[in-house]
């Protein structure tokens, strides 16, 4: 059984949008969705492709490269398997590989990118947070990872050194 | 609804106690609620045929209720909902009576949302030792994003960045609703706080909750009855007219709405079409309303989003004090979430209907007549002035919504 931090992680053989996920990035590699008819990438997992319809699509590696697009920061262990992490951020990361693409012909200014959320982890050690103050929009990200067993992965992301993207922005808080 | 506007009631609401600590089963609650709300309908068990209700695994069942009750129903749904049900089940209840299968419908939500079950998550004691996390959740719980207030920060620290939004702004708005509060013998939390009280409590999560920021947790059960505007004229209250109702409208990418900017934007942007256009006002001629205020951030995200603010000025509307009682717009007057009672969105449907019935339930001796002193003091009146049009607000998410105009 694969365990991260006293929780059972249980990826079902059939859960077809998690698996691959998971086991590419015990390879440490950092994969999304992309429809195989029109070519978006998928941040979010799904079944179909939300601009064409298309059922057919494969994994793509992507760089793991991106930058902090929003963030949070958790001060108390609402989950119990996280109370030797708090305080610890949880960033929304916005991918190098697609960024504002226009939904449907962008008649409501709406855009899509490709986004995930993960914690924001030490550059040396991904079982550690990174320290609240370090956090912050606009601050370049890269993907690293935490092998679970000799299966699965879990990405996560840490500063990198390149220069931030804009001034880095974080609450005065 | 177009050609359905001013044919559909509510002609009674009725509520629980707002606790921490009931005592008693869900059922034993929501069956207290409806009936309250058939007794202050002036209705009989057989003269309801209809029950919705919604919950996340944590309520009763309609079966449960009618059965209490002697009630036989000609239709009935449990929904699995949360925040925007209430105002969503209006609308389904419309459709109901529309289509001939039933003449009145009681809605209702019942939750020991302290005691049992908490929307953050159940209660230390009854916590398992080792969680399982699989499917979707795989996304958030192996990150620790698993409560209403992470689910929406990204939403809230993205709007700071980009307008400015300040602690101060949000803090406002639990203020405002304490001040509210303060006016409602039944709210959990009478006593009026201040900004410095709001920054002064501890963070639960930065940068947009503190604890003050965050809504009351209760236990209690909430109930409306709807019906035609035919029927509702030989009922015992005066009849609340519903005007337009939209019920869960979304934003696209359900699945992950943070793929899709902008991600400040909330789903009122669409749902205020629906509304406004059915009900054939502006946002200008509401003189009171409802907000979802799960959070002191989502009534700002709500103003912004059904346009009664511009984007990223919705922390001026709040520090303007338009929506203070004595205001020109006053929101959620009993306290709403934050301070009167956590119920998913009802007690401020039910707040309206009475405040539109010039029946605010409030310290004036005479309130029951519709006699006010206008006294907005402390301990004193909340009753709003005249008060013809008002507006509810519904949130489960920055990309979901709901609303409901009613007129007296
Ligand atoms: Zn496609």
């Amino acid at each position: 059984m694969t365990m991260y931090k006293g929780m059972r992680f249980v990826v079902s053989p059939v859960d077809s949008e998690h698996r691959g996920f998971y086991e590419h990035a015990r390879q440490h590699r950092l994969m999304v969705q992309k429809c195989s008819d029109c070519g978006l990438l998928r941040g979010a997992p799904g079944a179909g492709c939300p601009f064409c319809t298309s059922l057919k699509w494969t994994w793509q590696q992507v760089s793991g490269k991106g930058t902090i697009y929003s963030y949070q920061i958790v001060t108390q262990a609402i989950q119990p398997a996280f109370r030797d992490w708090v305080p610890y951020a949880i960033v929304l990361v916005d991918l190098d590989e697609q960024r504002r693409v226009p939904w449907r012909n962008a008649e409501e200014g709406e855009y899509i990118s490709v986004r995930m959320v993960a914690n924001l982890v030490k550059p040396n050690d991904p079982t550690k947070p990174e320290d609240q103050e370090n956090v912050a929009i606009g601050k370049r990200v890269e993907v690293c990872f935490i092998d679970l067993d000799d299966k699965l992965a879990l990405p996560q992301f840490r500063l990198s050194n390149e220069p931030p993207e804009h001034t880095p922005w974080r609450a005065p808080v | 609804m177009g050609n359905l506007k001013d044919k559909y009631c509510i002609v009674g609401v009725g509520e629980t106690d707002y606790s921490r600590n009931s005592g008693r089963s869900v059922r034993a609650l929501g069956v207290e609620a409806v009936r309250k709300a058939m007794n202050d309908a002036g209705l009989k068990p057989d003269e309801i045929d209809g029950m919705l209700s919604y919950h996340g695994n944590d309520s009763t069942t309609a079966p449960a209720i009618s059965h209490d009750l002697g009630m036989r129903l000609n239709f009935y749904m449990d929904c699995s909902g949360g925040g925007s049900s209430t105002e969503a089940l209006v609308s389904l209840a419309i459709g109901l009576i529309e289509n001939g299968n039933c003449h009145t419908v009681a809605l209702y939500r019942s939750m020991n949302g302290y005691s049992e079950a908490r929307i953050g998550g159940t209660p230390a004691a009854a916590r398992p030792a080792a969680a399982t996390i699989t499917g979707p959740a795989l996304e958030s719980l192996s990150y620790g994003l698993s409560s209403a207030a992470q689910n929406f920060q990204f939403t809230f620290a993205r709007h700071m960045y980009e307008y400015g939004t300040t602690s101060e702004q949000l803090a406002t708005v639990k203020v405002i609703h304490s001040e509210h509060a303060s006016n409602n013998p039944k709210a959990y939390y009478k006593k009026r706080v201040t900004v410095d009280d709001v920054l002064s409590s501890r963070w639960v999560v930065k940068p947009a909750c503190h604890l003050l920021d965050c809504c009351v947790e209760t236990d209690n059960a909430t109930c409306i009855i709807i019906t035609s505007a035919d029927r509702a004229r030989y009922l015992k209250q005066r009849p609340v007219h519903i005007l337009s109702v939209a019920g869960r409208v979304g934003k696209p990418f359900q699945g992950m709405h943070y793929q899709c900017d902008p991600i400040t934007r909330q789903a009122g942007y669409y749902g205020s079409r629906i509304v406004f256009r059915q009900a054939g006002v502006e946002p200008e001629d509401i003189q009171l309303t409802g907000c979802y205020d799960a959070f002191t951030f989502t009534p700002l995200l709500l103003f912004e989003g059904f346009g009664f603010a511009r984007p990223g000025e919705g922390g001026d509307y709040i520090t303007s004090g338009v929506m203070r009682l004595g205001g020109k717009r006053p929101n959620n007057t009993s306290g709403g979430h934050l301070c009167e009672a956590y119920t998913h969105g009802m007690n401020m449907v039910i707040e309206n209907v009475r405040q539109l019935r010039h029946q605010a339930d409030d310290s004036c001796p005479r309130w029951q007549e519709g006699i006010h002193t206008y006294d907005h003091r402390e301990g004193g009146c909340r009753q709003v002035k005249d008060v013809e049009l008002a507006m509810n607000m519904g949130w489960a998410m920055p990309a979901l919504c709901s609303s409901l105009i009613m007129r007296r």
